[in-house]
């Protein structure tokens, strides 16, 4: 007699069943079961990985599903074909689309109109009524489901241990011979082990939103809902063996298996009657003689054809196809767009124009991308600009179709924090004690459970309900949480979507996803392509419409002029504010170090500066091997992997295929070290892999410690993997940006302050580098600026910049839109333009910005006028100037102006905050930025400037890098772990801090190592109020110069601080990253 | 006469009070914070935190980056005003009008006050420094008007006291925050350039109230004291508290009954005025030689029965020492709860608990043999069958949770299950034979098993399988088998309860 448990509940019924499916296909090969059910809650979500799982383990899964009704009793339905299958998949689709997201809302007709094909197990109440009987409704609801399902119907049979488990199962035996529905046994699993029934209290509680000390009967009273052996579940049901029986019966007649669904691509992308494969050659011949001529290099048409060869071998024409016309929508509607990932960088995406990435630039074989022998889906990714992605992803959903085209889901999981947080609520601790758990556990490791960090914290490690609190949290992280939609990854088929997986609502408006994720479609042979948003595409095509505008240049992605040297030697200087992925701190020290002289150069420099390479101390090497160091290989092999980056692995593929060369993986091993690194840490895995790597590696002959280097580097790339394929596609937008602010830097500049926010800077200092490569800024004015930054006439070699209302805080583009309708001639005063429909609060704002200067306003003038603006003559007497007396008000400095200016748009283009101060600056012997490259290695210096940013990468062990900037420039400044804690309030609080410490020099790259730290703001509190005594007062007399008194004690006179203190916080506190 | 008012403001009210309460903290850096959209914003920071940089509106997070081992208490929604109100009180022995001005500042109308202190300087020092010893750092000062010492007080680091007439000199050169306008306002004036009262005061009113609207107007005309300023004073909450002074210091047990009485009397009439009645109440006797007595009493619900509270305290008075007379006394109740009148009805007797007179006998049985040993019990929700059920806390605590009936439970539950020896062949059976207290049962009858596991964030250990059996005489018992069987070797059984 052969068991079969039909009814598991696994955690993707969120917050109910306690096991991953994994877990519970493994307990299920353990105890001998030839195949076991998964069926969730109205949801197929988990069901893939439950596939996967027991196809290594030798079993099968019986795909099915719970289904809870709204006006019925719960039926498990099991698929028995593949067509049945497609029907619950459909049934499932229509109850998500019906209600929001996360909710399935089903009604028995539906099941009715959706069963053929499926055996169904309808799911009695858990007790008898007080008469010892099933109440009435029951067996009504058996009756009807009796009459539409026939003989697919059975009741399931479960032992609770409630005391009356043998009455119970009388009944039910009595009821089920009366109506002729077959008893089936089921344990209702909802974990695979009775240990686990723990963790499941835990989730009722997050789920009702109450402590394990209240949830009381929401609880279960005992844990026999776990997996169980068949001799047990034989001997539960001793007297009822046909119940066992039955078990067998439907697991047999159940022989769908997800391996039978067949996904297909849409087949409408050919034209002329011809095959997709006949398409595709035929676009990507037409294509590469558009780019290289009638005249085709002979390198061009073999590539060509030995990757349409492959294409054929794969049947991955379709692929290209879809991606094909996405791409070219794109283009017809002018949004900018580049492909990036395995396939991407291809001759015939080259040809099609899916990537603008010249293969001849980058002489890679096709196969390394994608291999035949691993049978993965090739990957590509198309970022598109940020700010109209939606239309393409709109243009996606109504070409295909909503019942054809969806997005990928993603599994979110339960991280530490969260879990930790979920755990701890539960357990009843307080918040404090909480946020002090959360913020000693970094990591879940056996520290952790030694207890230092959380003796620290001042919690007891030996405490019960800590240690269970952190068991379980353990046990937590991982768990699925909800579905959300990935961030634009596509599945597209040739039929209805619904026939292979439940569609859902996204909780995005005019968004559908599937309930798989990208791992699942991945499993099942599914395609899938990327929709991805990129800010600096954005900017660049801004950049190409400004270009065309003002310069009349036709500019794309392509035909930017290539290898051009003064854009490397521009490079080379680090001189890359604004530009894609090579502005950080870390890229620009990185930069003339590198010296990148051409393409691939910029590829690795993309590729270097990541946590991977930096993890794996991948660095230093390449740098010294890159200035002639001889190059040696660990082997033969090796070389051939790592030749084109001197013999140090750099990107991911070179780590996997290392895995695969040098330790003996397989390619799927490989894949699956790789994607275990990027899901979750704490499985266990990771643990196995780097014995299994590092073992692999010493045994052929490696030594240790280079393969602990190179798990190291995996284990970084987990989190960031950067593959060549993506460092390509980002390498020509690096390229492209550069080459743009190095011709155009007016250009440059206008079209990253239209995309902003986005990169690493701030407004301010994009407009100071454009200052510095001669480009006139003008400021904003009501008369002359539009919403978004424009070029205005040449001013010098290059058109001058006028800001923008955009870089006014607070301003709203309608407002704006009715300023300039209203601009038909320019204004000449406040009333034209209040009289135009704008509003005081707006035309406060525009004031404080400083934007009246065109009609003789200053922003203190301006605002006197625009406070009296409400109460302005109407009638007949419109238009009449208000008659008052001439009220003057004290002026307002140069320097009040430009904090001002730093108040309402972040930067000032009259003068920067530090100059004012400089010579108080020159008295305390601190030197301006600018001086530190005349300034002799190790010497001890101070300087002082406004913090722009600090970082505190996880990869530098604790070093601070900090970059301030005063009116001459930036300075580097490092502070090493120890100082940072010393001095963490100046650092973190200073707004212009001064710092004391050695200058050193590598190369063309300066740092201050810092000794010391002074928090300065305070000095930038003068800026408004000390020098009131020196300007003039034309009308108002002072009866005498005492100024407000200055508090003698914190605390006191907080009201008067706070106009000072304001001051301080105007200036931008500097970013953090980590 | 000339009004004079005082503003006392403190700048720290909640941090003092909260270090008065907690001296431990007092030293310390600490502070208060709200959620604010998921951040913890610091709300009031106490002087310790304030000198290390960490002011009101910072995120935790940023104090925490400046000191690691900064305190941090949640801040309640509101006690500042209830906080403030009640200092009010207290300063009604400074003057009659006292009022609050959220949500740091009281103002007293101290017009004729000062005199009795000996004079301006003296009074409001006397203040300051009553407030000091209590823990409080308060800032003060006095003027003509409201405005003016509101002014002073928060602009001002020594001046106290304004003369008469010379509010406008003295708020002059102050901020124009002094004028208590709102932020924006302040801000506004401020960008103009307007920084000072003096700045604006001379400015044609035309001007002024164009762009800054009547309030500013109003302010200014108030702090001069053009324009008068009224204020609501606080009152005093009526508390249910008696006295009765003695002409004659009283040293007779009588004399003590007889004004216990009368005090009863004069309460309870008042409650049932209001329909209330008290649950505790303190009776206490101020004695000449400034020692104070005291009994106090409760009950299982409220009552406004003279004789049967008087019955109450009579069981304690003995233990009252009159010495040498007691000059005064008071009846409080601390406790009072809503009592409503019931409808007298004599064809119908209110019957179990809801009968008063039953509850009556309660608290004098109590009253004698003690509280602890009478119970009463109610359902509680747990499974695990020791905590299924919990002592309640009152004779008149309403049952929330109704009793479980779906399984079978015994009438009598022993505290703790006691070990019986048993025969019990199968798996998932109940034995066929226990012993308990030397004497054989033979199972005739059974159901289960009921399987209960431990609740194992209270407790850990085996789970138990309950049986209901009856015996060959047709008694019923509930035992249960700890863990799983284990053929061979030796199950542990126990008995639990007796069913009827």
């Amino acid at each position: 007699m052969n068991y079969t448990e039909l009814q598991v509940t696994t955690n993707f019924s969120f917050l109910d069943g306690a096991s991953h499916p994994e877990e519970l296909v493994l307990q299920a090969a353990l105890y001998d079961y030839s195949a076991v059910a998964i069926t969730d809650k109205n949801s197929f979500a988990g069901i893939v990985r439950g596939h996967v799982a027991a196809k290594a383990n030798g079993i099968r899964i019986i795909p099915a599903c719970c289904l809870d009704l709204i006006n019925g009793a719960s039926l498990l339905a099991y698929p028995t074909s593949k067509k049945a299958y497609t029907k619950i998949s459909a049934l499932l689709t229509l109850g998500n689309l019906r209600a929001e997201k996360g909710k399935c809302n089903l009604y028995k007709e539906d099941v009715y109109n959706h069963s053929e094909g499926s055996k169904f197990i309808v799911v009695p109440p858990p007790s008898l009524n007080k008469s010892f009987a099933f109440e009435p409704s029951f067996e009504k609801q058996l009756n009807e489901y009796k009459s539409v399902f026939k003989n697919d119907l059975y009741i399931a049979a479960s032992r609770r241990y409630n005391g009356d488990d043998h009455k119970y199962l009388f009944r039910l035996n009595q009821l089920s011979q009366a109506l002729n529905i077959p008893l089936v046994a089921t344990n209702d699993v909802h974990y695979h082990i009775p240990e686990r029934r723990q963790l499941q209290d835990i989730l009722t509680c997050v789920r009702e939103k109450c402590t394990i000390q209240t949830a009381g009967f929401r609880l279960h009273p005992n844990a026999e809902r776990h997996m169980k052996s068949s001799e047990e579940m034989l001997r539960l049901f001793t007297h009822y063996p046909d119940a066992i029986n039955r078990t067998a019966e439907i697991a047999h007649a159940c022989q769908f298996s997800l391996n039978e669904l067949k996904y297909e691509y849409p087949e409408e992308l050919t034209t002329e009657g011809r095959t997709p494969l006949e398409e595709l050659t035929h676009l990507a011949w037409e294509g590469a003689i558009e780019i290289f001529g009638e005249d085709l290099p002979e390198q061009i048409i073999t590539a060509i054809n030995h990757e349409l060869q492959f294409i054929e071998e794969m049947n991955y024409a379709n692929y290209f196809l879809t991606v094909n016309d996405i791409v070219r929508f794109a283009r017809k509607q002018n949004i900018l767009c580049q492909g990036r990932g395995s396939a991407a960088n291809s001759t015939v995406c080259f040809c099609l124009g899916i990537t603008s990435v010249n293969p001849t630039k980058f002489d890679l074989l096709f196969e390394r991308f994608i291999s035949s022998a691993r049978n993965e889906p090739p990957d590509i990714d198309v970022d598109f600009e940020h700010e109209r992605r939606e239309e393409v992803i709109q243009y996606v959903y109504e070409k295909y179709g909503r019942d054809r085209a969806a997005i990928v889901a993603t599994v979110t999981q339960e991280r530490q924090k969260g879990a930790l947080r979920d755990v701890g609520k539960a357990m009843g601790l307080s918040v404090d004690t909480l946020s002090r758990l959360s913020s000693s556990v970094w990591d879940f490791n056996d520290e952790l459970f030694k207890g230092s960090d959380l003796r620290k914290q001042g919690l007891n490690p030996d405490d019960k309900i800590l240690k269970k609190v952190l068991k379980l949290t353990q046990e937590l992280m991982g768990f699925p949480r909800q579905l959300g939609q990935h961030t634009g990854g596509f599945v597209i088929t040739q039929g209805k979507l619904s026939d292979l997986c439940p569609v859902m609502n996204a909780r995005m408006e005019n968004r559908t996803c599937i309930e798989w994720n990208k791992d699942d479609i991945d499993a099942l042979g599914f395609l899938k392509i990327d929709v991805l948003a990129l800010g600096m595409l954005t900017c660049i095509r801004k950049a190409f419409d400004l270009a065309k505008k003002h310069y009349n240049l036709n500019l794309t992605l392509a035909n930017i002029p290539q290898d051009d040297m003064a854009v490397y030697d521009m490079i080379c200087r680090a001189d890359t504010i604004g530009v894609f992925q090579i502005e950080s701190r870390a890229q620009q020290s990185m930069l003339p170090r590198l010296q990148p002289r051409c393409f691939y150069d910029l590829v690795i420099e993309v590729a270097i500066v990541r946590p991977g390479p930096i993890q794996g101390d991948m660095v230093h090497p390449y740098l010294k091997r890159r200035n002639g160091e001889r190059v040696e290989y660990p082997s033969k092999e090796l070389e051939e992997i790592l030749e084109r980056t001197l013999g140090v692995p750099l990107f991911q593929e070179q780590a996997m295929k290392i895995a695969i060369v040098a330790a003996g993986f397989t390619p799927a091993e490989a894949d699956e070290l790789r994607r275990s690194m990027a899901t979750f840490k704490v499985q266990g895995l990771v643990t196995h892999f780097e014995k299994k790597l590092i073992g692999g590696m010493v045994k052929n002959g490696y030594e240790e410690d280079y393969a602990r280097r190179v798990f190291k580097q995996l284990e970084g790339f987990g989190s960031y993997g950067f593959p060549e394929s993506h460092a390509a596609s980002f390498a020509l937008l690096v390229y492209v940006s550069s080459w743009i602010k190095c011709y155009y830097p007016d250009v440059f500049a206008c079209a990253i302050l239209n995309s902003m926010p986005m990169g690493f800077y701030q407004p301010a200092q994009i407009v100071i580098d454009a200052k510095k490569h001669d480009v006139e800024l003008r400021p904003v004015d009501i008369n002359y600026s539009l919403w978004d930054n424009l070029l205005e006439e040449k001013s010098n070699k290059y058109f001058a910049l006028r800001l923008g209302f955009r870089q006014v805080k607070g301003l709203r583009e309608e407002d704006i839109k009715i300023l300039i309708s209203a601009r038909t001639s320019m204004f000449t005063s406040i009333n034209e333009l209040s009289d135009a429909g704008l509003s005081k609060a707006t035309l406060e704002k525009l004031a404080d910005a400083d934007a009246f200067r065109s009609i003789g306003l200053d922003r203190r003038n301006a605002l006197w006028e625009v406070s009296a603006s409400a109460d302005k003559a109407i009638g007949v007497f419109k238009g009449q100037k208000n008659a008052e007396e001439n009220i003057s008000l004290p002026e307002m400095s140069k320097s009040e102006h430009v904090v001002h200016d730093y108040t309402t748009t972040s930067l000032s283009l009259k003068a920067h905050p530090v100059s004012f101060i400089r010579e108080k600056l020159e008295q305390l012997h601190i030197v301006a930025t600018n001086q530190l490259q005349t300034i002799k290695e190790g010497a001890l210096i101070k300087v002082a400037g406004l913090v722009l940013v600090r970082q505190r990468p996880g990869t530098a062990k604790g070093v601070c890098f900090i970059t301030i900037e005063d009116e001459t420039g930036v300075a580097n400044l490092v502070v090493f772990a120890g100082l940072f804690d010393k001095y963490s309030k100046e650092i973190l609080q200073s707004r212009l801090l001064m710092v004391e410490g050695k200058l050193q020099r590598e190369g063309q790259v300066i740092h201050v190592i810092v000794h010391r730290c002074y928090n300065l703001s305070s000095l930038l509190k003068q800026l408004t109020s000390s020098k009131k005594e020196e300007l003039p007062l034309l009308t108002l007399a002072r009866a005498d110069e005492k100024s407000t008194p200055v508090p003698s004690y914190p605390g006191f006179n907080k009201k008067a601080n706070a106009e000072s203190k304001t001051q301080i916080e105007i200036f931008h506190k500097g970013r953090n990253f980590k | 006469m000339e009004k004079r008012f005082v503003t006392i403001w403190f700048p720290h009210l909640k941090t003092d009070w909260i270090s008065i309460r907690r001296p431990a903290l007092a030293r310390q850096p600490f502070v208060l914070t709200v959620s604010d959209h998921g951040k913890i914003i610091i709300s009031e920071a106490n002087i310790a935190a304030q000198k290390s940089g960490i002011e009101k509106g910072m995120a935790l997070a940023d104090g925490k980056a400046l000191i690691p081992s900064l305190k941090y208490l949640n801040d309640k929604k509101n006690p500042s005003g209830k906080l403030l109100t009640s200092i009010a009180t207290y300063c009604i022995r400074f003057s009659p009008v006292v009022a609050v001005n959220h949500p740091d500042v009281l103002i007293l109308d101290a017009t004729g006050c000062a005199h009795l202190w000996g004079g301006e300087t003296s009074y409001l020092q006397m203040i300051i420094n009553r407030f000091k010893k209590m823990g409080y750092e308060v800032k003060a000062a006095m003027a003509d008007t409201i405005g003016a010492a509101w002014a002073v007080c928060h602009f001002e680091e020594s001046k106290m006291i304004i003369p008469n007439n010379d509010q406008k000199n003295a708020i002059l050169q102050l901020p124009v925050a002094a004028l208590r306008i709102n932020e924006e306002k302040v801000e506004l004036l401020n960008k103009l350039g307007l920084r000072q009262i003096n700045d604006i005061i001379t400015m044609p009113r035309k001007a002024l109230r164009r762009r800054f609207g009547e309030q500013l107007i109003e302010r200014i005309d108030q702090a001069l004291g053009v324009e008068e300023e009224f204020i609501q004073p606080v009152q005093i909450t009526p508390d249910y508290e008696e006295r009765l002074p003695c002409l004659e210091p009283i040293i007779t047990l009588t004399g003590i009954e007889i004004a216990l009485t009368r005090l009863l009397e004069t309460i309870c009439s008042r409650l049932k005025k209001e329909d209330k009645g008290l649950r505790s109440a303190m009776f206490t006797c101020y004695r000449v030689d400034d020692k104070i007595e005291k009994i106090e009493i409760g009950t299982n619900r409220a009552s406004n029965n003279v004789d049967h509270l008087f019955k109450l305290f009579e069981l304690k008075l003995q233990t009252i020492e009159p010495a040498l007379g007691i000059e005064l006394f008071t009846i409080e109740a601390f406790k009072v709860e809503e009592l409503p009148a019931i409808q007298e009805k004599f064809w119908e007797d209110n019957i179990g608990i809801n009968d008063i007179k039953f509850s009556e006998l309660m608290d004098r049985i109590a009253g004698k043999i003690g509280e602890a040993n009478i119970h009463r019990y109610l359902p509680d929700e747990h499974y695990w069958p020791e905590r299924s059920i919990r002592l309640a806390s009152s004779i008149n605590e309403k049952n929330t949770l109704p009793w479980k009936t779906e399984k079978p439970r015994p009438i009598e539950l022993l505290n703790t299950p006691e070990h019986i020896e048993v025969t019990a062949p199968v798996p998932d059976y109940p034995p066929m034979i226990f012993r308990y207290k030397n004497k054989i049962h033979k199972i005739k009858k059974a159901d289960g098993p009921e399987r209960i596991e431990q609740e194992w964030w209270i407790q850990e250990g085996e789970h138990r399988d309950y049986y209901s059996v009856e015996d060959e005489d047709g008694c019923r018992y509930w035992i249960f088998r700890l863990g799983h069987y284990t053929g061979d070797k030796r199950n542990q059984w126990f008995l639990h309860g007796f069913f009827a």
